[in-house]
């Protein structure tokens, strides 16, 4: 079996600090967040693209972090869902989905956050249809949708404030 | 089980041909068909890998002359929100926008889904529709060499193409459409996102005084790689939208396709959902 030759040094930016990790290669990014990082609040569903577990936010953009190399994210910018809840406060998106009963085991809830994340900063006040469109890449086994539309939709009309 | 060795981002073309040199390296741009292969061991992975996403060239949409040029490493996303690609490229926009789903669309680059040469790519009829032609990109002994290929040409079986293993996709090219054609494309799932097609199909239509003067029909998912429909053009040209012409046109197109049965769909299920998309598009076209 072939050695790993090489460890790559990377430095990028998580949740607005520099940080610098050690990984083979061929890490994901998901790996680097969850196993180098320790942030394990982003899932490793599916890591074929399907399931939408592992959305952060790479760049602004959200992205499958289960295929994304780490090695091309040097000097980018990501976001996690440990990155949102600030001062020891719920960010506006995740007390949306606790008040709104969106959330049961809790696995598909990261990345359904960091998608509406991104969905709310391009489009502040979504319709049902754009919401959907928005959540197309991520899967709940559990609350059927209906209580995840609803906290998304709560967010566009109730004038909450969110970054 | 292998394991990747080497991660490489060259900056200029120039340097990206000669690492590409033999071809033994992966070529790597969005990873959204190379990463599910890797992290479900489907293939070996590569000792190196080559991102080609570093290089300014192969980025964005631009004018050139007559032509608009996409680059290699635009993204589905850009390709959807582009006004220019939105006013002149027919339905190259939309289908962009139907690529699986938000995360996707930010990752997955144009030249991978034409690399990667499935006949369900969903770039790949919207640029039939727009006699598109594709550029690679190889090492010569003074520099960079490019050729062009029609994008009828390039691909040449299910995951394969006319690309030699030293080459890269630079861009894609055409010239917009003007304002007297109008385009149509859809394609067919069990569900509306997330969604390989199961069958695809795109018309473009220049009419005159209610005349067909120019058409072309692209099929996907329903032969090896995606397909000109000949036979259908034949039919339109220079007919009016009749409910008898659109029978005809529909009907050749149900022959012209050669589709497989699949865990997705069967073959005769293709035929009838590729004719009756077509056969929806065309009558609207009639009306309006
Ligand atoms: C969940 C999911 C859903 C999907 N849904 C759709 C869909 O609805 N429609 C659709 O069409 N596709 C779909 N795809 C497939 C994929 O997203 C697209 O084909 C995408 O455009 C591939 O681009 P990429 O940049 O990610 O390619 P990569 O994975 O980076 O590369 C794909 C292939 O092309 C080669 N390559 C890439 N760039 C170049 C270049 N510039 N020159 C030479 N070779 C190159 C690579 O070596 C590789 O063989 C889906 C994929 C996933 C995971
Ligand atoms: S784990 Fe990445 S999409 Fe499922
Ligand atoms: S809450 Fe369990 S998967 Fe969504």
């Amino acid at each position: 079996m072939p050695q790993v030759l090489d460890t790559l040094d990377l430095a990028f930016e998580v949740n607005g600090d520099a940080v610098s990790v050690k990984v083979p290669p061929g890490a994901t990014l998901l790996d680097a967040l969850r196993d180098a990082l320790e942030l394990t609040g982003t899932k490793l569903g599916c890591g074929e693209g399907e399931c939408g577990a592992c959305s952060v936010l790479l760049d602004g953009r959200v992205v499958n972090s289960c295929l994304v190399l780490a090695a091309e994210c040097a000097g980018a910018k990501i976001v996690t869902i440990e990155g949102l809840a600030a001062n020891g406060k719920l960010h506006a998106i995740q007390q949306a989905f606790v008040d709104q009963g969106a959330i049961q085991c809790g696995f598909c809830t990261p990345g359904m956050i960091m998608a509406t994340h991104a969905l709310l900063a391009d489009n502040p006040t979504p319709s049902e249809a754009d919401a959907k469109r928005a959540l197309e890449g991520n899967l709940c086994r559990c609350t059927g949708y209906r209580k995840i539309l609803d906290a998304v939709l709560s967010l566009a009309n109730g004038g909450v404030a969110h970054d | 089980m292998t394991v990747i060795q080497e991660y490489l981002a060259p900056r200029t073309l120039e340097e990206l041909t000669r690492l590409v040199g033999d071809g033994e390296a992966a070529i790597y741009a969005g990873g959204t068909d190379l990463g599910p292969r890797w992290n479900k061991d489907v293939v070996e992975k590569p000792a190196t890998v080559i991102d080609v996403k570093a290089i300014a060239e192969l980025h964005g949409v631009r004018v050139d002359g007559e032509e608009v040029v996409i680059g290699a490493c635009t993204l589905m996303s850009q390709i959807e929100a582009d006004p220019m690609l939105r006013k002149s490229a027919g339905a190259l926009a939309p289908a962009a926008g139907r690529v699986a789903c938000p995360q996707i669309r930010n990752r997955a680059t144009i030249g991978g889904n034409l690399c990667n040469a499935s006949p369900a790519a969903d770039t790949a009829v919207p640029l039939i529709l727009l006699d598109a032609e594709v550029e690679l990109a190889s090492v010569g002994d003074d520099g960079v060499v490019r050729r062009r290929v029609p994008i009828t040409e390039f691909f040449t079986g299910p995951g394969s193409t006319c690309r030699k293993p030293g080459e890269v996709l630079t861009c894609v090219r055409f010239k917009p459409l003007p304002d007297t054609t109008s385009c149509a494309w859809d394609k067919f799932g069990t569900r509306p996102a997330m969604e390989i097609a199961v069958a695809s199909v795109g018309v473009m239509l220049e009419q005159a005084d209610g005349v067909v003067k120019r058409a072309r029909v692209g099929y996907g998912s329903v032969a090896p790689t995606p397909l000109r429909g000949h036979k259908a053009e034949a039919e339109l040209a220079g007919k009016r939208l009749t409910a008898e012409v659109i029978e005809r046109v529909t009907a050749a197109a149900r022959d012209e396709i050669n589709p497989i049965s699949d865990v997705r769909a069967g073959a005769e299920y293709r035929r009838t959902v590729i004719g009756v998309m077509l056969g929806r598009m065309l009558n609207d076209a009639a009306g309006a």
